[in-house]
């Protein structure tokens, strides 16, 4: 679901990115003031020095989007963006998405549609890497700042942060994981993929075998999808099962995944012999965890990408602070940490106890 | 479906009704000789192929298709056809999963509630057909969007989780060492088999498939007829939903995305024609199982999703292919 390289790339353009940054709000308060709608007289100043636009702490407007509404990890980042919000005081968020996430154009016209309606800054989380990034462009033209999160562009411009999990490098721990826990010896273990071609997957799939070639006594003898179909991936897995007998581990490597693999590994007798390294925390999978059938979860933390975008956003706006990506992290879950304040924090999230920084 | 007809005089005389049985058993009979080789072939090219324990795992994993393909075939021979079965057995399996859940229902209260849903999508399709006259492509195609939107609604896009053990009997239950769903496909698979080569249910189903106006013509109440069909066709999904929901323990929103395919794929490969008036339900077994030898068979001997997919496509070319020929020789000689 994220992007994960843009992050190191971003970060080493620090000095060249400000000034970057103090263009586009300059842009952006040009761009305000040139409008029919004069909406704060505060910002000439700033706007003629080429300054950013300091203490400006008036009212903002932020359109925050997510790749589609109604699933409980874009709910998450919906909490999470409203908690920053709180916390900075006077900022409104405007939750709005199209319904699924295969609708790009949907999207591009809800990004154009804020530019048009002059928010003061767009936090969103691209369906489409390549089709949304002209939508990111054209708002950064109007001189609306964008932050991204989840999911960035290609090409992500300098000045457009990222605020996503590392899927990557989560993938890799994962692999290192499934060595840790198989222990020393020769393992055969399994892969189950979700979407083939999306690029999520593909950072996962390829983090998890890159983190795999580090282990020499770890064969991958099983690599099949489960399409995001829970009943799809208890098919594979019970096959995969059949076909390898002396199968020791599985990563899944997201919800439907790994609650199939689960299913097919306790059908099959074989619950808590087998390690399963999954990715997500439903709660069933939270659920298997706890019972053994499960081994560790990696977590990804949705409540700080909204957070994240949010309270950088309204900084940047306020402040002049420049926008810099950030890795929102994940936790790898295990019976030993699920009880955990930490873990909990994570797994219900909320303003009081928020899983950030 | 459409206005062409190939069939026309096909119920008219006694001898084409003989030439039509033998073209059905010869496009079985492709279907199975492909069948019984892919067995062969997958039983020397993987050790763990033939064992019992993958065996009544194929026959578990079949069983949702199979069932809905059996409720597919009937609808294809009246020369209909059901895109909405996927959505409507996620509907039926996430209502099902929600009845236990939040209701506190048994597992067979909840399954007569997935099945009736089924049955209450199914009379919709039918009523759009014969009520309100639209296409059964462009109606089950509306009902496929509308149910689901409606489990998208239900769940709000999350699935239905923590369901009792119990929730399990139909999809990994077991009778007599036989899982529960093969069980349950073979009742229904025999029963719909029962109903349509014996019964005068099944003659107006192939009549109305072969010539809808020759069979009003004649007196078969094709309106009432049709919507019954399409109503138990909607029952099986239900069950469908409900098995699909109990094998992984949960009701899944995005179940079934794509799954007409399958089944349409099924019933072709079985020799049933679109063109209508023609299939059987142990062609469309036959063909479920054939779809579903090459997904294990893949597995097995670890061969990517990509091929499996191009495999299942030559396979729909070749069944039909062969079918039309020998259809064409068949007819040529009579």
């Amino acid at each position: 679901m994220a992007h994960s390289t843009t992050g190191r790339r971003t970060s080493s353009h620090r000095g060249r990115g400000g000034t970057v940054l103090a263009a586009v709000v300059a842009t952006a308060v040009l761009g305000a003031c040139g409008g029919v709608e004069v909406r704060d007289g505060s910002d000439e100043e700033p706007a003629a020095t080429g300054e950013p636009a300091e203490g400006s702490s008036g009212p903002l407007e932020l359109a925050v989007l997510p790749k589609a509404v109604g699933h409980e990890f874009w709910n998450t980042v919906r909490a999470g963006a409203e908690c920053a919000a709180e916390l900075a005081g006077d900022v409104t968020v405007e939750w709005d998405g199209v319904t699924a996430e295969t609708d790009v154009e949907g999207q591009v016209n809800l990004v154009q549609n804020f530019v048009t309606r002059q928010v003061d800054g767009i936090v969103y989380a691209a369906t489409d890497s390549t089709a949304l990034a002209p939508a990111t462009q054209g708002a950064l033209d109007a001189g609306i700042p964008v932050a991204m999160i989840d999911s960035g562009t290609d090409p992500q411009p300098e000045d457009v942060p990222l605020y996503a999990t590392d899927n990557r490098a989560a993938a890799v721990e994962a692999a290192n994981l499934l060595a840790e826990e198989l222990g020393a010896g020769e393992h055969e273990v399994a892969l189950i993929e979700f979407q083939p071609g999306s690029q999520t997957n593909t950072e996962r799939v390829e983090g998890f075998t890159e983190g795999l070639a580090q282990h020499d006594n770890l064969t991958l003898v099983g690599q099949q999808p489960s399409h995001s179909d829970v009943n799809e991936a208890r098919r594979v897995t019970e096959d995969i099962l059949t076909a390898n007998p002396n199968l020791a581990g599985i990563f899944a490597a997201n919800e439907p995944s790994v609650l199939g693999a689960a299913q097919a590994v306790e059908a099959a007798g074989r619950s808590g012999e087998i390690v399963i390294i999954g990715w997500d925390a439903a709660p069933d999978e939270v659920a298997g965890l706890r019972s053994g059938q499960i081994s560790a979860l990696v977590v990804q933390n949705p409540f700080n990408m909204g957070y994240l975008g949010v309270k950088n956003m309204v900084e940047h706006l306020r402040e002049g602070t420049p926008l810099e990506s950030a890795d929102t992290g994940v936790t790898f879950l295990t019976q030993e940490n699920v009880d955990t304040e930490e873990a909990q924090a994570i797994l219900e999230p909320s303003c009081d106890n928020p899983p950030v920084g | 479906m459409t206005t062409v007809d190939h069939t026309a005089d096909v119920p008219a005389r006694p001898g084409d009704w003989v030439r039509e049985r033998l073209s059905n058993a010869l496009s079985e009979f492709t279907a199975a000789a492909a069948l019984v080789v892919l067995f062969v072939v997958l039983s020397f090219a993987s050790p763990h192929f033939l064992t019992a324990d993958n065996l009544f795992n194929i026959g578990a994993q079949t069983a949702v298709i199979a069932i809905i393909a059996t409720a597919q075939t009937m609808v294809i021979i009246t020369k209909g056809i059901d895109l909405s079965v996927g959505s409507v057995a996620a509907l039926a399996g996430v209502v099902g999963a929600i009845t236990v859940r939040d209701l506190g229902f048994s597992i067979w209260a909840a399954t007569a509630v997935a099945i009736a849903v089924g049955g209450v999508a199914g009379l919709v399709n039918g009523l759009l057909v014969t009520v309100a006259r639209i296409p059964p492509f462009i109606a089950t195609l509306g009902t496929m969007s509308a149910a689901r939107g409606l489990v998208f609604i239900i769940t709000g896009a999350v699935g239905v989780y923590g369901l009792p053990e119990s929730f399990q009997l139909l999809g990994n239950g077991e009778i007599l060492g036989i899982p529960f769903a093969v069980v349950l496909t073979a009742v229904v698979a025999v029963g719909v088999a029962f109903l349509l080569s014996q019964t005068r249910f099944g003659q107006y189903t192939y009549a109305m498939g072969s010539n809808l106006e020759a069979a009003r013509r004649s007196g078969i109440p094709v309106g009432r007829h049709l919507t019954a069909i399409y109503v138990l066709a909607g029952l099986l999904v239900g069950l469908g939903g409900m098995i699909a929901a109990s094998r992984v323990n949960s009701g899944q929103p995005n179940y079934g995305i794509a799954l007409e395919l399958d089944v349409i794929a099924a019933a072709v490969i079985g020799g049933a024609s679109l063109f209508g008036g023609q299939g059987r339900i142990i062609g469309t077994l036959i063909g479920a199982f054939l779809i579903a030898l090459v997904r294990n068979g893949a597995v097995l001997l670890d061969i990517s999703i990509h091929y499996q997919m191009v495999i299942v496509g030559l396979i729909i070319w070749a069944a039909v292919y062969f079918d039309q020929y020998r259809r064409r020789r068949l007819e040529s000689r009579g």
